[in-house]
């Protein structure tokens, strides 16, 4: 493999990675978003439950604006196809994602009930609906999307909003809405006590068990849909458009890769290992613990995905020749490595600082200190 | 022998920022010009606000009255 | 191929989401570098009244925040939404500074913003005041890269068109980052954030000091954002000059265009203070011009010259006809890359090739382009001059203004005398709007003045949208406009309310033209006194 090659798997598995952190860190504010009305019932309670994740929910949303950054300077073209595609589902999730920041930060501002009420619904909808648009949207990469290219790579989608909420998409959807809501419901176990921490509790095991029903329904789902397979082309490493290589479709190929290197058996196992013990923990209360186990849940379901797509990112289902791979839609190598420079140095420090920050506000979150009237709380 | 290793290192500092700022106020002089002035705003500012405070002490006459060194 | 009535309204829409996060963003730039400041006083001297002010505007400031931060997620995605051939066409360059953006500044900005409003209580002094700047210093880094990004769209340097991949490819980081477009424009705009927090500190200063409520706390602030204003202001100015130096040499349409200049006459030109301009008669209606000034202003010397438009569509029209054969090359390339004969082909006329694309708006066809067409394209080659002219004027007539305000505060304040001049502080007041308007005018005079062009010289915008329909571009610009809309109320709302309730002061000194009296500045503040708060 020649350098270019090299750097374009690594900005693969970097994005891999920003979407690991996208999926842990936002999701489990989405997930406490999700939840917030049931897991707190009192204005005080969705107090403390907000003010568990409101020192960082700020600084963990850049996860998701870093994730859009980075696909667009990595993997223009999938940038720009995806996005334009998926139109109405990005306005889905864009404006229910702009609602967010508002719910967190003018919520408290007022006291009356009917105002609270409304950022809970706010809340509520703006955690639930972007995490199903974000398995939904890696669901229907399974099944292809309906686009084409002209001849200077003007991209045209062909399909309508409906057709992306497809029965396998759901199940994604809903298998991505249960991880959120598992990771928020120990992260309310991490901060709360009492009442909301049962509560919480009892979610978390329920979530991790629908995920693990979902993940296996899905697992067995692909195994019988067809995959695309790479069967020509310029070739790994060589700059080019899409318009020069050959694909073919045949079922079960998404399993393929999992067929050529055994070893990736270890990564859907990871999922459900992560499940499995993020269940075992909440149950036996130990939520810190069931967090990171959480955390590993999303890297297995999320590694799964990548590694039967690979080197497949968005694969076209009007012609199959013009799927994008990570060989045709990355950017040169010139800005490869510049990104990966930068990335170099700045991802230890954002994990340093993002740790720190963390530490500093660790521990349960108080009612009573809330109750007082502690100034900066929400 | 601390205090020896101090002034080594800040010494270290203050090279990595003089040479720093030479690479910089050549390449990209409005981005030098920015950081010296984006300082000295925020500073002559701060500043601003002390004299305030001392400029009223003065005014009221008073010396001993004001406990400047109150903490919080 | 793509209907004019979506590249429209999906310029309208970009335009509106824009200048909507642009009434956030500046604020947020200058008012976080205020607080830095305030906290650096009160972690020096110990005074707790700067801890006030600092938790006070800090509160301003998340109001504000939040609402930038979320308008921010729609700017980070529309580029591939509705911009989608433009994200494939130059995402190579243009993707980078939005995603170290991300790494470098917003990560940083965003993390310790929670903690500089969580933490007070959690952080040592030092810690906490470190925590601020890095606010500061993330927030205006962000600033930063997203003008780098915008830079490379005004004058695109460090990259070049590969065949092969059919798109722009970056060549030269450090010619991106260091471009003397990116660098002024950054300086400029950060500055102008400056002056925006300024004017807002001073205007709400003002307002408590007519009402004679938290005098100690308002003559703080207000002497702090007026010398913070009018140093900040002449850099703004200053920067301006230097920006419109540099669109002189690589932008000379939208110069032009912000000058009305549409024959350019023998040097020392002079300059148009008012004028009318007619774009289709290529004439101004009306003039009141200022001997010399315009040479004086733009190339800094009496015998400079800068070109007209007439000048500048005779020169579309000569680049047009050199970017039609390498438009053709191109798509033969495209059939087949090793095509040695239309590689030569391309690489003979490919510095035009933008120009080419311009005219294929008329001609779809190149094979069967006419000279008529060819003049429209040309026609086209100029942005709306009576608009950018306009916007230009109102940007320098606001910022003259504040100049004057900023100077006329700072010589009160430094008196000491600011709360008894009466109609300074009512000036104050209604000099709140004046620099967010000149904000949207210098985001219009750029942006507008780089028409027809995404990317200048080389991207038309009628081809950078994305192929979508009228219906969905209908529906989203209504749903923008109704979220927005619903957004500002509340936004304006929380923030008169939270003005209207003050600070919650815990060393305040109190002191009171009418009344002097001794008093503790500073003084240990009981436990009890944390729990006052009017809400909750």
């Amino acid at each position: 493999m020649d350098l270019y090659a090299v750097a374009q798997v690594i900005w693969w598995l970097l994005l891999g990675v920003l979407l690991m952190g996208l999926a842990v860190m936002v999701g489990m504010d989405m997930g406490v978003g999700a939840i917030l009305r049931y897991v707190a019932r009192s204005d005080l309670e969705r107090r403390v439950a907000l003010n568990i994740i409101g020192p960082h929910w700020d600084g963990n949303q850049v996860w998701f604006i870093l994730g859009g950054g980075a696909i667009f300077a990595a993997f223009p073209l999938i940038y720009a196809t995806a996005f334009s595609g998926f139109y109405v589902v990005m306005l889905l999730l864009l404006w229910t994602m702009i609602m967010r920041p508002l719910g967190f930060e003018y919520r408290s501002q007022i006291a009356q009930p009917a105002w609270r009420e409304a950022w809970d619904w706010v809340l509520l909808v703006s955690g639930a609906v972007p995490m199903i648009v974000f398995g939904a949207a890696f669901g229907n990469l399974f099944r292809g999307v309906p686009f084409h290219f002209a001849w200077n790579l003007t991209s045209f989608y062909t399909g309508s909003f409906l057709g992306l909420l497809n029965p396998f998409a759901i199940v994604t959807g809903v298998l991505s809405l249960s991880l959120a809501v598992m990771m928020g419901a120990l992260t309310v176990m991490n901060g709360a006590e009492g009442a909301m921490f049962q509560r919480a509790r009892g979610l978390a095991q329920a979530a991790a068990g629908t995920g693990l029903a979902l993940f296996a329904i899905g697992g067995f789902w692909v195994h019988a849909m067809p995959g695309y397979r790479l069967t020509g082309g310029p070739g790994e490493g060589v700059p080019q458009t899409p318009l020069q290589q050959a694909v073919t479709t045949a079922p079960g190929a998404w399993l393929a890769n999992f067929g050529a290197h055994p070893i990736l058996w270890l990564v859907p196992l990871a999922g459900f290992a992560g499940m499995i013990g993020a269940w075992l923990a909440a149950r036996a209360g130990r939520s810190h613990l069931g967090w990171w186990l959480g955390a590993l849940a999303w890297i297995g379901v999320i590694g799964t995905a990548g590694a039967a797509l690979f080197p497949f990112m968005l694969p076209s289902s009007t012609d199959p020749s013009m799927s994008l791979t990570v060989w045709n839609s990355s950017s040169s190598e010139t800005t490869l490595l510049w990104m990966a420079g930068f990335a170099a140095v700045f991802m230890p420090l954002i994990l340093w600082y993002t740790g720190w920050a963390f530490w500093v506000m660790r521990g349960k979150v108080s009612a009573e200190k809330i109750a007082r009237g502690d100034e900066h709380a929400y | 022998m601390r205090t020896f290793l101090h002034f080594i290192l800040f010494m270290v500092v203050a090279a990595v920022v003089i040479v720093l700022a030479a690479i910089l106020g050549n390449v990209g002089a409005w981005y030098f010009a920015w950081l010296v002035g984006t300082t000295m705003i925020v500073l002559i500012s701060a500043a601003s606000a002390a004299l305030l405070d001392a400029q009223e002490e003065q005014a009221l006459g008073g010396s001993g009255v004001f406990d400047s060194h109150g903490q919080t | 191929m793509i209907n004019g009535t979506v590249v429209d309204l999906s310029r309208i829409q970009f335009a509106a989401t824009a200048l909507y996060h642009f009434l956030f963003v500046p604020l947020t730039l200058g008012l976080s570098f205020l607080l830095a400041a305030m906290e650096t006083v009160y972690v020096t001297t110990g005074r707790s009244i700067y801890k006030d002010m600092a938790q006070f505007w800090g509160k301003l400031l998340m109001i504000n925040f939040a609402l930038g931060v979320a308008t921010g997620l729609t700017m980070e995605f529309q580029f591939g939404t509705n911009w989608s051939f433009y994200s494939s066409f130059v995402g190579d360059i243009f993707g980078a500074p939005l995603a170290i953006e991300g790494l470098m500044a917003f990560f940083m900005e965003s993390t310790f913003i929670g903690l500089m409003v969580f933490g007070w209580e959690r952080l040592s002094k030092g810690q906490h005041l470190a925590v601020t700047w890095l606010v500061a210093l993330g927030s205006n880094l962000s600033a930063l890269w997203i003008l780098v990004a915008n830079g490379f769209m005004q004058d695109p340097v460090g990259a070049a068109f590969d065949p092969v991949t059919m798109r722009m490819q970056l060549t030269s980081f450090p010619k991106l980052i260091f471009s003397p477009d990116v660098q002024s424009k950054f300086v400029h705009t950060s500055i102008a954030g400056y002056v925006t927090a300024a004017i807002f500190v001073t205007g709400v200063s003002a307002f408590y000091m007519l009402r004679r409520r938290h005098m100690a706390l308002a003559k703080r602030s207000f002497r702090m954002a007026a010398l913070f204003g009018v140093l900040a202001t002449m850099g703004v100015i200053t920067l301006g000059d230097a920006l419109g130096f540099v669109a002189a040499s690589v932008q000379p349409t939208k110069l032009a265009a912000m000058e009305g200049l549409w024959k350019a006459e023998a040097a020392p030109m002079p300059f148009n203070l008012i004028a009318f301009p007619d774009q289709a008669k290529h004439e101004n209606r009306f003039e009141v011009q200022l001997p010399d000034l315009l040479s004086l202003l733009v190339t800094h010397s009496l015998t400079g010259r800068v070109r007209g438009i007439d000048a500048l569509e005779g020169q579309a029209e000569r680049k047009i006809e050199n970017g039609i054969p390498a438009v053709q090359a191109l798509e033969a390339l495209s059939r087949d890359p090793k095509d040695a004969a239309a590689l030569a082909q391309f690489d003979a006329h490919r510095s035009d090739l933008g120009y080419g694309f311009l005219v294929q708006r008329y001609a779809p066809d190149l094979s069967k382009v006419t000279p008529a067409q060819v003049s429209e394209a040309a026609r086209d080659s100029i942005p709306p001059v009576a608009a950018v002219f306009w916007s230009f004027r109102l940007m320098v007539a606001f910022g003259l203004l504040m100049l004057a305000f900023f100077g006329l505060a700072a010589l009160y304040t430094l008196r000491n005398s600011v709360q008894e001049q009466t109609w300074l502080l009512k000036a104050a007041l209604w000099m709140i709007p004046v620099p967010f308007l000149a904000d949207e005018a210098g985001w219009l005079v750029a942006e507008l003045g780089r028409q027809p062009w995404t990317v200048f010289g080389v991207l038309p915008t009628w081809m950078s949208a994305s192929t979508h329909s009228v219906t969905y571009m209908a529906f989203s610009l209504i749903g923008f406009i109704a979220l927005y809309s619903i957004f500002i109320v509340i936004e304006m709302y929380l923030m008169v309310r939270a003005i209207r309730v003050g600070p919650s002061e815990h060393g305040d000194p109190g002191v009171h033209p009418a009344q002097p009296r001794p008093v503790l500045v500073g003084r240990p503040v009981p436990a009890a006194a944390h729990g006052t708060r009017l809400e909750d």
